[in-house]
């Protein structure tokens, strides 16, 4: 009997399928738009196609995310934190930490071995701590997000920026193209910023190895080098980070329902 | 004996009877431990003087000399010898009236080097000592020890007869609705350390008086038989104590010493006002007094008897064996300072001290600041490991 | 004559014509009363068994029951003197046969028109009450005769200023040194000043007597105050938002009244606590707020998520200068001579105050004590450290008690906000997100 989670990100909605042994059998996303709970049950759909099974082969479906509640499908709900935590030792079972970046939300949790959170922190009140950061930086940059990650790994750290706020920062990097600083500085810098902005949240929390890195701004290969440069722990980067919460309340689910996974 | 058994059991009933009622009377939850204690200060009075624990009334007193009934009981039935003078507790209660129980122990220190060294009868004394001078030391000071590690210096909040009378005078000036005045920090833990130097100097003192019997060598005149520092000066801290006219005022004043023969024997300057009197001694305690109104517990602060219980109790190694103690547990206190404020010899250490043992040398565990203390079970009394009172809720009635 | 008219000259003041001031001050008045009377309907919700006497707490909890009988007062000639901080002595208020209120102001909407005056940076407290006196909107703010501040944080500080355009404002300065013998002589000659000062607005002499019969007043409320929150250590008897709220109107109550009423809901909870009659689920995870001060009504947004939350927590104590620190310390009286009284008067609002503008060698350990006390006695199982945007001596000792809390294991959840209501839906994640984490913990 599979199970499900969906994940009501605040850009894009994840839906993953899980057989009774925990083995992923679908993964779906795309954008939430206006209509979160149209994109939800379209979401949902598509990975039921995806996985080849029917809407009643589901035994139970669990949703998280900021928009949870919109999420009609769900059976029980459960918070990012936990949603998180659960993904984190599935996918490394040795992480404790887990560093989840987000479109507009960052979370650092620390959990035990069994997926528990033990503590976490959130980004406060402001974007300039996710990957709605990172946007607003390409764009004054004036390349296209995916490439900035490849500009910037030709850096060699001249330049930098603060990341104390998404306004701030944008003045920074106007200021930089000023001063004829070549692109890919630049865009280390962003990279750098960002990153350290998770390190401090990392330390108020207490860093705990195993480091795994998930979320949508993890597939973004200038922010995983700057990260690492900077965080004196190993980071393990999964495939498909950006499924993590969906894979986390698929897990739940799982649980939930009596599954039987080691 | 069985009467004087039926006098010791009324007595008892009639001060229980009286520590009851004071725990019944007494609503103000912050006043009931203080009321206690002045209760039991008063009851000790007669206890110490009249020697009531174990002589009771009617039996030979001062003068004539001779052997009071305790010397009966615990010198000849216990110890199967004369042993002339009281228990060395300590508390400031001369040794004067016969019948006594209690003993000055500074006056034992000092009197045993001299006048009463060597065995023998004391001249004008009438006692009769039959063991030599170092070997009654040595029972005074293992007394003292016994006494202090037993109950720290607890003599000095709730049995003192002094300590009563700077109670008492802190009361006169409450009643004149005057606060009492803070001594500087560093002038009290002066007089703290001051204590000690007292009892040194007029241990020596004793000494170099006593040389004749001690070491064969006579260092200062007139100390021989006879002479006038042996008829006059024998115990010199005795010549300064402020409690001594107040002793033996009192003594007079309940019949138990001869007010002719006190008053009678006067010589010099110093003796004008009479034997027991000195001039010396009425001008200390002239000047403790207004100390007393002033600060409260204002001789305690520098009081060479507290030093001595304080030492046996609160320094090393007869710290880690005493048994009552005052403690307080770190995450209750709330710091508000009312323990600091409410201590009578004004300590600070109860409030500075991070928890555990807080106990100091100067402390007289009146417990005033546990029974002020607010939260509850914040600071305690513990007896042996063993809580016997702690601080509570005080604004529950 | 030159010296005299630079007094009267407003500082701070922006114009604003009379026409604005009314038209804001009745369409916010409309605003909050709405908002007053959703969260007491939330309340009541809550908490369905209720005891019949916490209605008149939700009574109270409109502000217009105490205006009504603050001009009454005001007609028949007493004074009433407004405090903004728990450092103000109440018992010299009283013993001055004065009426004493808090007015913070703990409105959101007044707190963007405080954004004139004062910059969007400061804490909410203070930008919300430079705002309600701006259109006259705080009906304790507007019936205060006089207002004592506490000088302990910069807001507190510049607020007393600006407030001085308005009416007396009489300053107390707190040292930030307990422990040292001039800072508390220091403290009370203030004391003694403010003395004077209500001595002389109100014409009437504090004398030994006066000043014991109002300490013996507040003791008896102190009393009731403790009690209701020692009835929180063992069960959730009651929801902790209505503790909060009882604690709240001790704020701006008649003391007598208020204690008369508190009894009368302890004892009953007494009752309940035998009968096993409780509020939530004995398992409920029990919370603990600290940080910057919650005011009612705006900053109920987090009591009420907590308690109305999923999973549910219940807030079983806290930390804050408007919650449970108000009235816990008692003054201790040694000798009722004037004296005294003032010493320990004096005391009792320095010493064992846990708020954050005092500094020493352990760092504030009064309030990590206090803390760890918390913890233990209510068995607390996590802690949510609430701060405002712009509180910066909360959020700098933030990372102090984590880690003392976390010798202890309890988990600690840091959360940023304001008085707006927007960010509802975030804090609702959070603390959602940490109640979930403390559940799990509570189930292994």
């Amino acid at each position: 009997m599979p199970f499900a989670g969906i994940d009501m990100g605040i850009q894009n909605v994840k839906v993953v399928i899980l057989d009774d042994d925990g083995k992923i059998l679908a993964r779906s996303i795309s954008p939430s738009g206006f209509e979160p709970a149209k994109a939800a049950e379209q979401t949902f759909r598509e990975a039921l196609s995806n996985a080849g099974i029917r809407r009643d082969d589901i035994k139970h479906v669990t949703a998280t995310g900021a928009g949870l509640d919109m999420a009609l499908e769900a059976d029980s709900t459960i918070s990012m934190v936990a949603a998180d935590a659960k993904a984190g030792v599935y996918l490394l079972p040795s992480a404790r930490t887990v560093i989840d970046v987000g479109a507009e939300e960052s979370r650092i949790v620390v959990c035990d071995e069994r997926g528990n959170v033990l503590d976490f922190t959130l980004n406060e009140r402001c974007a300039a701590g996710s990957g709605a950061f990172l946007e607003a930086m390409a764009r004054a940059l004036e390349v296209r997000i995916e490439e900035m990650g490849e500009l910037s790994l030709k850096a060699k750290g001249t330049a930098s920026i603060s990341a104390t706020c998404v306004i701030f920062g944008e003045t920074d990097v106007v200021s930089l193209i000023h001063r004829q600083e070549p692109k890919h500085e630049i865009a280390r810098a962003i990279y750098d910023a960002l990153a350290e902005r998770i390190i401090s949240m990392v330390h108020r929390v207490g860093l705990k190895p195993s480091v795994i890195l998930v979320g949508g701004v993890a597939k973004d290969i200038g922010f995983t080098a700057a990260l690492r440069r900077k965080l004196e722990a190993e980071i393990f980067v999964p495939n498909y980070p950006e499924y993590a919460g969906a894979l986390g309340a698929a897990l739940h689910a799982l649980a939930k329902a009596g599954g039987n996974i080691q | 004996m069985i009467s004087k058994l039926l006098e010791m059991i009324i007595i008892a009933g009639i001060i229980s009877m009286g520590i009851l009622a004071i725990l019944i009377w007494v609503k103000d939850k912050t006043r009931r431990v203080t009321s206690l204690r002045i209760f039991i200060q008063v009851a000790s009075v007669p206890l110490i003087f009249l020697g009531l624990i174990v002589g009771p009334f009617g039996l030979p007193q001062f003068p004539p000399v001779g052997n009071a009934p305790r010397d009966i009981v615990i010198g000849t039935e216990i110890l199967g010898r004369p042993f002339p003078d009281g228990l060395s507790v300590p508390v400031l209660a001369c040794w004067y009236p016969s019948g006594r129980t209690i003993t000055c122990p500074i006056w034992q220190m000092q009197a045993y080097l001299y006048p009463f060294w060597e065995p023998g009868i004391g001249f004008g004394w009438g006692i009769i000592y039959t063991t030599p001078g170092w070997e009654r030391l040595i029972i005074t000071f293992s007394l003292v020890i016994l006494m202090a590690v037993l109950f720290g210096r607890a003599f000095c909040g709730w049995i003192c007869p002094f300590g009563l009378y700077m109670d008492l005078l802190s009361h006169i000036r409450r009643a004149f609705g005057k606060a009492y005045r803070k001594m500087p920090e560093k002038v009290n833990v002066g007089l703290r350390q001051l204590r000690y130097v007292i009892i040194a100097v007029f241990m020596i003192l004793s000494v170099i008086l006593g040389s004749q019997a001690i070491f064969g060598i006579q260092l200062i005149q007139d100390t021989q038989k006879g002479g006038f520092i042996y008829s006059y000066v024998s115990a010199p801290y005795c010549q300064v104590c402020p409690m001594r006219p107040l002793c033996v005022l009192c003594e007079v004043a309940v019949g138990a010493m001869n007010s002719t023969f006190v008053f009678s024997h006067t010589k010099g300057m110093f003796y004008e006002a009479g034997y027991y009197i000195t001039s010396i001694n009425l001008t200390v305690l002239g000047m403790a007094t207004l100390g007393a109104l002033a600060y409260r517990r204002f001789w305690c602060r520098l009081c060479p008897l507290g030093g001595l219980a304080g030492l046996f109790s609160r320094f090393q190694p007869f710290k880690r064996v005493t048994l009552l103690k005052l403690n307080k547990e770190k995450e209750k206190c709330t710091k508000c300072g009312i323990c600091k404020r409410v201590c009578p010899p004004q300590i600070k250490e109860v409030y500075e001290l991070e928890g555990g043992d807080v106990t100091t040398s100067a402390c007289i565990l009146c417990l005033r600041c546990v029974e002020m203390c607010p939260y509850e079970g914040c600071l305690e009394v513990t007896f042996a490991g063993r809580s016997i009172f702690e601080s509570r809720n005080w604004l529950e009635k | 004559m030159d010296f005299k008219r630079s007094i009267k000259e407003k500082k701070y003041v922006v114009e604003i014509s009379q026409r604005e001031v009314e038209e804001l001050r009745n369409s916010i008045r409309a605003a909050y009363d709405k908002v007053i009377a959703d969260y007491v309907e939330r309340m009541k919700r809550g908490w369905a068994g209720r005891p019949k006497v916490m209605d008149y707490f939700y009574e109270m909890a409109d502000f217009s029951r105490r205006e009504k009988e603050l001009i009454e007062a005001k007609s028949e000639g007493k004074k009433i003197i407004g405090y903004t901080c728990v450092f103000a002595p109440v018992e010299l208020i009283l013993a001055a046969d004065a009426i004493p209120v808090r007015v913070s102001c703990g409105l959101y909407e007044p707190a963007k028109i405080g954004n004139r005056i004062v910059p969007v940076e400061v804490c909410p407290v203070i930008r919300s009450t430079v705002g309600a006196k701006i259109i006259g909107l705080s009906p304790f703010l507007e019936q205060s005769d006089a207002l004592i501040t506490a000088l302990t944080c910069d807001g507190m500080t510049k607020l007393s200023e600006i407030m001085s355009d308005y009416k007396p404002v009489w300053t107390i300065c707190p040292p930030r040194l307990k422990d040292t013998e001039q800072s508390l002589s220091f403290w009370r000659s203030e004391l003694l000043t403010l003395k004077a000062n209500i001595e002389k607005l109100t014409g009437t002499k504090i004398t030994g007597k006066s000043l014991r019969r109002a300490i013996e007043r507040v003791h008896r409320a102190n009393r009731v105050f403790r009690k209701l929150q020692n009835l929180r250590k063992e069960k959730p008897v009651i929801m902790g938002r209505d503790a909060m709220l009882v604690t709240q109107i001790a704020m701006w109550d008649d003391l007598e009244r208020w204690t008369e009423k508190a009894e009368l809901l302890c004892i009953e909870l007494e009752e309940r606590l035998k009968e096993n009659n409780l509020a939530c689920p004995p398992d409920t995870p029990r919370v603990m707020l600290t940080g910057s001060p919650i005011i009612w009504p705006d900053n109920w947004k987090l009591p009420n998520l907590i308690e109305e939350a999923k999973p549910q927590g219940i807030i079983v104590a806290d930390e804050l200068c408007s919650g449970d620190r108000f009235l816990y310390d008692p003054v201790g009286v040694d000798e009722w001579t004037f004296e005294d009284m003032f010493t320990a008067l004096a005391e009792r609002y320095l010493m064992p105050s846990t708020c954050p503008c005092f500094t020493s060698e352990a760092g504030n350990e009064d309030r990590v004590n206090w803390l760890i006390n918390r913890v233990k006695e209510w068995r607390v199982e996590g802690v949510i450290y609430y701060i405002y945007r712009g509180c910066m001596l909360y959020a700098m000792e933030y990372m102090r008690i984590k880690h003392a809390l976390d010798h202890l294991n309890v988990p600690t959840y840091y959360l940023d906000t304001d008085y707006t209501r927007e960010d509802v839906g975030q804090i609702k994640t959070r603390v959602e997100a940490f109640l979930e984490m403390l559940k799990a913990r509570i189930e292994i």
